[in-house]
């Protein structure tokens, strides 16, 4: 009697301890919480995107070239809100990266809830003057880290459904820009590439969206850029990244398709859709031709 | 005596508008991946044409196509005055099926081939202007009715930068145009899709490669931006190009459904 009343106590006590030490290892990392992905989530649009999700509690992987940046990010993001924040730094152009990317996540069993693919190069002016090489690198890492992303999160999306993914396009997207040529091509690629994907996963609950921004003051040369190009009207209609990032999320959550951002902007893009695209692309021309007088 | 460098012009509609092209006395540079059909079809148009056909075997979806098709111009010493990037995988798979490198393949052979040989050729058909530039887009990129998510994506990439580079080469004298065909019976697995999924719609649309390459030309010489082939395929491009995109790619999702 005496022997099977102590074995109870000590089975107890293993249960209450082993219990304790769980619930110890939950607290410590906040790795329950949902995870998202940030491409290209150390400056402009992208940090504007990571900082809206760590207010809404959201743990961060944050994907960048440059580990300073990131670095600094980290720390800035993590002492203002109470979340966890890794940082990958790998060029999102590579043919691997999204390899890399994918295998990293699904090690460490991260509770991915949301994608966003924001890494973009926009160079602006006269495409004929580009090494050809920087053409190549604007494709691959403007439409094609994209897919490639998408594609191999694609997983981890789906078994922590409901999911989202965010993709960055621009208005750009919308019409071409014969001085942003490029530019303007890839884009509009990233928005056809979001209508089709968003109906191939709706039925696996994970919802599409695509932020086309007018223009967005994330460097000062875009800011002299607009205003010799669009004048007040640009000035106007430019937001900065952060209310972008903000507006972006909601609309995200909201399962939005198409989000623009600004209601100048919204207005304005309506109107390049609705137009006959060889208009609006000599319109664009006509502006771009202002600045080179 | 001119010349046209066609870029994926062993068959299907490359190859038909190659024969386009003979038809009106442009000798021919082929490229394209599979070399015995390549000599096939040097051979069918030296017999049937009086031109000249010359042929290359590489990979347009590599890097250093772009940079051996040049060169191999520069050989030669043809003066190119028309370029047909034609080359391109239509994509049997669907997106989240699809191995990830071949989703990169598919972009590059749709839309970096094309965006690089245009580019890396503009100052030869500058020389030799009056020159033309044929994309082959299509209907895919007016408006999300494929939910076929790269190729669409890469075919509306086609059309955009079209636009973009006609209105960027007009003061040099170079015409860039841009066919966007509907259904093309190229291949006996494309017949059975199209039947199976548009039924009597894709029936009538669809058209032979060899009337595609012929109404391409056609259009190519006149200098038009957009080339639909087709009354009604041509009809249907104008309701997709007014109608919100969004609202297709509604209405296409649940008519699918």
């Amino acid at each position: 009697m005496k022997h099977i009343i102590i074995s109870i106590f000590i089975c107890f006590n293993c249960i209450v301890c082993f219990a304790q030490l769980k619930a110890d290892n939950e607290n410590q990392s906040d790795s329950s919480k949902p995870y998202a992905l940030v491409a290209g989530g150390s400056k402009g649009i992208g940090y504007g995107i990571a900082e809206a999700l760590a207010k809404r509690g959201y743990n961060l992987i944050l994907i960048a070239r440059h580990l300073d940046t990131l670095q600094f990010v980290k720390n800035k993001l993590q002492t203002k809100y109470p979340i966890h924040v890794e940082i990958l730094a790998i060029d999102l152009s590579f043919d691997s990266s999204a390899y890399v990317i994918a295998k990293w996540c699904t090690d460490r069993k991260i509770h991915l809830k949301v994608l966003c693919n924001v890494a973009g190069l926009g160079g602006a002016n006269d495409y004929l003057s580009f090494p050809l090489d920087s053409l190549r690198y604007m494709v691959s890492l403007n439409i094609e880290s994209c897919m490639a992303l998408s594609l191999t999160l694609l997983p981890l999306l789906e078994k922590n459904t409901p999911s989202y993914i965010l993709n960055v396009a621009s208005m750009a997207g919308f019409a071409p820009i014969p001085i942003k040529n490029i530019y303007s091509a890839t884009k509009s690629a990233v928005v056809f590439f979001s209508y089709s994907l968003r109906y191939q996963l709706e039925d696996k609950h994970i919802s599409v969206s695509c932020l086309c921004p007018g223009p967005v003051f994330t460097k000062p040369e875009i800011v002299k850029d607009t205003k010799a190009k669009l004048g007040w009207f640009g000035m106007k209609m430019a937001l900065d990244p952060g209310t972008v990032g903000e507006y972006a999320i909601k609309k995200t959550f909201k399962k939005k398709l198409i989000i623009v951002p600004g209601t100048l902007a919204k207005i304005s893009s309506s109107i390049i859709r609705f137009l006959p695209r060889r208009w609006v692309v000599s319109l664009y021309g006509k502006a771009g031709k202002k600045k080179s007088k | 005596m001119s010349w046209a460098l066609v870029a994926g012009g062993s068959k299907g509609i490359g190859f038909s508008i190659a024969e386009a092209l003979a038809k009106r006395k442009y000798n021919l540079l082929l490229v394209a991946r599979n070399h015995d059909d390549l000599i096939l079809a040097k051979k069918t148009l030296e017999k049937t044409y009086p031109v000249e056909v010359e042929t290359l075997t590489c990979d347009l979806s590599l890097t250093e196509s772009t940079i051996k098709i040049h060169d191999w111009c520069n050989d030669k010493g043809c003066k190119v005055n028309i370029l047909c990037n034609v080359a391109g995988s239509g994509g049997s798979g669907d997106f989240p099926e699809l191995p990830v490198n071949e989703v990169s393949t598919m972009l590059r052979t749709n839309l970096e081939s094309t965006i690089a040989l245009s580019t890396i050729l503009i100052p030869q058909l500058k020389t030799n202007a009056p020159s033309y530039i044929l994309n082959v887009g299509s209907l895919a990129g007016f408006a999300p009715i494929l939910i076929k998510s790269v190729y669409a994506s890469a075919k509306s990439a086609v059309h955009s930068f079209s636009y973009s580079l006609r209105y960027i080469l007009k003061p040099d004298k170079i015409s860039v145009s841009c066919l966007c065909p509907g259904p093309v019976f190229t291949k006996p697995s494309i017949v059975n899709e199209t039947m199976k999924q548009m039924g009597w719609l894709g029936k009538h649309m669809a058209l032979e490669p060899g009337l595609v390459g012929e109404l391409a030309i056609r259009g190519l010489l006149r200098r038009k931006m957009i080339i639909v082939p087709g009354k009604l395929a041509r009809l249907i491009s104008y309701i997709l190009r007014i109608l919100p995109d969004q609202f297709i790619a509604y209405l296409i999702y649940s008519f699918r459904k």
